[in-house]
């Protein structure tokens, strides 16, 4: 404070400006502040206090009742042709990753797997379909050296067998 | 320590160029889930995202989000024998799990070839003697990438398996206090999970009745001192120590005394293995009578050396890892840095009981700079070694071979 009452008149001035300057700093947080408020949906009403989750005790153990939200599914199979037939008749029952993290399998591989899965575990696939979706697969497959995520290209039809 | 696993440093870097891609772009999430860990399958493809996005779980190797496949990274194993329950794998069949489980509705029934048909609410369960036991649950596909030639199915690396502290009840008593008829042959158990499609075989599993009254098998409702997490069978699971871990059931609520045979899918023709010695055959080979998977045989993996990594050069170098006896206890390591041409043995840490993961650390002898190929081989208290060859069938399952861990002296 002492230091303050020394200062030469444009040192006041400097401090005068530096207040102004503060201000205006707080006034845009403040600004900056109502406007994120206003994004926000306005305050829910104060909420009843949660119940605790229900929980069962019994010789110095407790199992308290679980509930889990599991992560949104991968992306769909990507592009190419026959990557409809996958997106329809795969994802049902699992992520694409399933498949694409296959190593390079053959056609007749691709076809028993196809056919295992309509057969012994119900996917819903139509006769007329298996074809398509055995070329996606043995295509994916093929090209599959690293993260399993690489798209089919028309180019890279020639591992089967 | 010099040799700190790459993985970790993979993480660890992963973490770091993830954290840029933020700042840079709104879509770095998505790219930051495509890098990952490095599996190093053969042929590939090889890199899974690493994930925190499963309650309860973090830092697992994604390989498929529903229904999940999650894997341990091998780093976890060099932290410890027990797994912790938030990096413990996770292995679903059918995409439907319930995801909310009420511990004061639930209900375990007990019925079929019995004399009193049960339903054991959980604190029915808490209320009974317990018993705890150390084991390791490995998935029959453990290790399935790296079969050569590569088979079809869930392509996990080496972390499909994990070691925990159970605490449950005998489900040998379960069974007497239902008391189990004449003519009962084996027991079979199923789950909440159910499939999506209809007509689609319901996962369950069953054991022959003197191997579920044998007194090891349990019915878990914690591990490593906590309850189960949901995605590893919140509020019960089956332990089948030293079995593979398909029989494990988990969200078990149900329990069936057999008159006959289980003829049902999953053990019929599911995790089906060739009846051989190490469930190995010819590649291509068909029509070769199978068994039901089953035992567990000894394995060992070195967790302080990543594959692949480059270490100081030193004349003597630390080799330290996990080894489990199958259906045994461990009985010796041995180390060798020669390809497996010259083994010396490796000093055993604690015994957890013989069905428990078992760690080893020794010195091996290296002669100069450049790579080198070491190995760790497990011996079991039934006298089994590992071999060097790698076991095959088409499923991917029971691998049992010796590995090697691929290093660079510099």
């Amino acid at each position: 404070m002492s230091d303050r009452q020394k200062t030469p008149s444009y040192g006041r001035a400097l401090l005068q400006l530096g207040a102004m300057a503060g201000g205006f700093v707080i006034a845009i947080s403040l600004g900056h502040h109502a406007f994120v408020e206003s994004l926000k949906p306005p305050p829910a009403p104060p909420a009843p206090a949660a119940a605790p989750p229900s929980a069962v005790s019994g010789g110095g153990f407790t199992l308290t009742s679980t509930s889990i939200a599991l992560p949104d599914d991968d992306p769909p199979y990507p592009a190419g042709p026959g990557a409809d037939l996958m997106n329809g008749n795969c994802t049902a029952c699992h992520s694409a990753s399933m498949a694409l993290t296959q190593p390079a399998l053959s056609k007749a591989q691709w076809t028993s797997t196809v056919e295992k899965m309509r057969d012994t575990y119900k996917a819903a696939i139509a006769e007329k379909d298996i074809r398509a979706i055995v070329e996606y697969l043995t295509k994916v497959s093929a090209q599959a050296k690293g993260d399993g995520l690489s798209a089919p290209t028309s180019d890279a039809g020639g591992a089967s067998g | 320590m010099a040799q700190t696993l790459s993985d970790s440093v993979t993480h660890r870097r992963l973490f770091l160029a993830g954290a840029g891609l933020l700042a840079a772009t709104a879509f770095a999430p998505r790219s930051w889930a495509q890098a990952g860990a490095d599996l190093r399958l053969p042929g590939g493809p090889s890199t899974r995202p690493l994930t925190d996005a499963f309650p309860g779980k973090r830092g697992m190797i994604l390989q498929r989000t529903r229904p999940p496949l999650l894997e341990t990274p091998m780093s976890v194993f060099d932290q410890g024998v027990f797994t912790p329950n938030d990096q413990f794998f996770v292995r679903w069949h059918w995409a439907n799990v319930p995801t909310e489980i009420d511990a004061t509705t639930f209900k375990l029934n007990v019925r079929g070839r019995v004399g009193r048909p049960l339903s054991l609410s959980l604190a029915d369960i808490l209320a009974m003697p317990r018993v705890q036991m150390a084991a390791v649950n490995q998935c029959s596909g453990n290790s399935r990438g790296l079969f050569q030639p590569r088979v079809p199915g869930a392509q996990w690396a080496h972390g499909a398996m994990g070691n925990a502290k159970w605490l449950g009840v005998s489900l040998r008593r379960v069974l007497d206090l239902a008391g189990v008829q004449p003519g009962a042959v084996a027991v079979r158990f199923n789950g909440l999970d159910q499939p999506v499609v209809d007509g689609a075989p319901d996962f369950s599993k069953s054991l022959s009745i003197d191997h579920a009254r044998d007194g090891e098998v349990m019915i878990a409702f914690a591990m490593n001192g906590a309850q189960l997490p949901l995605l590893n069978g919140f509020p019960i699971r089956l332990i089948v120590p030293g079995w593979f871990s398909t029989y494990w059931v988990k969200m078990l609520s149900d329990i069936e005394v057999l008159g006959a045979p289980d003829d049902s899918y999953w053990m019929a023709k599911a995790y089906k293995i060739p009846d051989t010695p190490l469930a190995n055959v010819a590649p291509g080979a068909k029509d070769f009578p199978t068994v039901p998977i089953n035992r567990m045989v000894p394995r060992s993996w070195i967790t302080s050396l990543a594959d692949g990594a480059s270490v100081a050069y030193q004349p003597h170098l630390p080799v330290g890892g996990i080894a489990m006896g199958g259906d045994a206890g461990v009985a010796r390591v041995d180390l060798s840095s020669d390809g497996g041409r010259s083994w010396a043995p490796a000093r055993l840490g604690p015994d957890e009981g013989k069905y428990s993961f078992r760690r080893f650390d020794g010195m091996v002898a290296v002669a100069g700079r450049g790579p080198v190929a070491l190995m760790a081989r497990c011996t079991n208290t039934a006298g089994v070694s590992q071999a060097l060859t790698p076991n095959w069938n088409p499923g991917g399952f029971m691998r049992a071979c010796v590995e090697t861990t691929h290093v660079v002296l510099s």
